[in-house]
């Protein structure tokens, strides 16, 4: 999967959230999206999720255009949001069959079971996932898209919720997935975590791209853009 | 994976959710319960009035207890922004479309099958030979208002006010389907059969068929704006 953003922008009325998009990114990538509360991150998710359409700009997928009416592009796309997109009084099994069902993708009750397994709720398959805490409902949505293995998957602040162990259940599977030739793109402010995961880091600042650079090890241009726009609190 | 496929899916998911929650269903049916005995009280409903009177109350109470349904049709995709999970996936809108009106369908018609009964009752109405016909002007209507409810609850879904939002858009659509729904049931009661009221019947109809097409051809439109 490659992912092609061209000049990608998004007003809200008056208020320009993000300009002048320019990105390429190949398969396999992991990229990791930084910057300042305010900064268009989610806008940033929510366009390469289809959720929002660009007010100018275009979103390609493989070479393909991301329109409202492409659902086959749309498959291709995830977005693990913690403890959203899902249905609390569906229970964890029921949320899991419902969205392999609505992706095609039905997997068999064993396959369910051992999704559930790597990510600690085998024991509450049958439990409502509204009586979930945050975290728990962010390992079943981590187990919904390990099942669903979309070709982007894109992640909104993913650490708030997690614990320790969540954390590395997590990151395992993130790296699994760029290892098949996916795409993940994370937005945190967790900066040390997302820079120990990406092989890319992104900057936005004011709804502008400011940084976009491959991983280096020291990085003093990171460094330097970095502390412009952000304190040194993660690092 | 095929439209109606998909649309059986979601209808599941939404019969499940609404056995577990019971919240539309019951306040639909006390509230048309309610509203019945509140006619019952206001309206002394002489013999002769009855053919008039009859259908335009009881599609008054159907349409305030629809409505009531109607505001809590997106409900379960409001919370937890279950909405966006729906329009992320490969799902085709004209299957949500489907799904939504099918199980709005449901409800008004479990409620229905309990206040039309009750009304003949409560009115002390002659004429049980007649509940198969008006059952079935009752259930074209009901389709109508359900196809178009279902639309414009889908409008409505992210504007603020959306419960003062959606009657004010929906019941001026709605006169078509109403205005046609009433005559068919007046011819009913006053000659015992449809009669002079077919062509409200094929209006009814024409008018389900163009909107269902239209919804499920729209419907990626209104959900995505």
């Amino acid at each position: 999967m490659r992912l092609i953003v061209n000049q990608l922008a998004k007003a809200y009325g008056y208020l320009w959230a993000l300009r002048h998009i320019d990105l390429a990114i190949a398969p396999g990538e992991f990229v990791a999206l930084l910057g300042p509360n305010g900064a268009g991150k989610t806008t940033l998710l929510k366009l390469l999720a289809g959720l929002i359409a660009p007010t100018t700009g275009a979103i390609e997928l493989d070479g393909r255009p991301l329109t409202a009416n492409a659902s086959t592009v749309r498959g291709q796309i995830g977005l693990l949001a913690p403890a959203e997109h899902l249905y609390d009084q569906l229970t964890v099994l029921e949320n899991l069959r419902f969205f392999t069902g609505l992706y095609n993708k039905y997997g068999s009750a064993s396959a369910l079971q051992t999704a559930l397994e790597e990510v600690g709720l085998a024991g509450r398959a049958q439990e409502y996932a509204g009586n979930l805490s945050a975290g728990m409902k962010c390992r079943l949505s981590i187990a919904k898209w390990r099942l669903l293995d979309p070709g982007l998957l894109l992640l909104d602040e993913p650490y708030g919720v997690l614990d320790g162990n969540g954390v590395d259940l997590l990151e395992t599977f993130l790296r699994a997935h760029c290892a098949k030739g996916h795409i993940v793109i994370m937005a945190s402010h967790h900066v040390a975590r997302a820079l120990n995961l990406c092989g890319r880091a992104l900057i936005l600042h004011q709804g502008r791209l400011h940084f976009d650079e491959p991983k280096q090890t020291p990085w003093p241009a990171f460094d330097r853009a970095f502390g412009d726009f952000l304190p040194r609190g993660g690092l | 994976m095929t439209l109606v496929k998909q649309a059986y899916l979601l209808l599941c998911k939404d019969l499940l959710l609404e056995m577990r929650r019971r919240d539309s269903l019951l306040t639909m049916f006390f509230f048309g319960t309610l509203l019945l005995f509140v006619f019952h009280f206001a309206f002394d409903m002489p013999p002769d009035k009855v053919a008039e009177l009859a259908p335009a109350l009881l599609w008054l109470a159907f349409l305030f207890t629809g409505t009531l349904g109607l505001a809590q049709l997106f409900q379960a995709e409001r919370d937890n922004h279950c909405l966006d999970a729906l329009l992320l996936s490969p799902l085709d809108r004209g299957a949500l479309f489907l799904a939504k009106t099918g199980f709005n369908l449901m409800l008004m018609l479990a409620v229905e099958v309990v206040v039309i009964p009750l009304f003949w009752i409560l009115f002390n109405l002659s004429g049980w030979n007649l509940l198969p016909q008006l059952f079935l002007v009752t259930l074209l209507g009901t389709v109508g208002f359900c196809v178009l409810g279902t639309i414009t609850a889908a409008i409505t879904l992210r504007a603020r006010a959306r419960e003062l939002l959606l009657p004010l858009v929906l019941f001026p659509l709605m006169i078509p389907v109403i205005l046609a729904t009433i005559r068919c049931m007046e011819t009913v009661l006053k000659t015992g059969s449809f009669g002079d009221a077919t062509p409200w019947l094929r209006l009814l109809l024409g008018f389900d068929v163009i909107f269902l097409t239209i919804g499920v051809l729209i419907f990626d439109w209104v959900i995505e704006s």
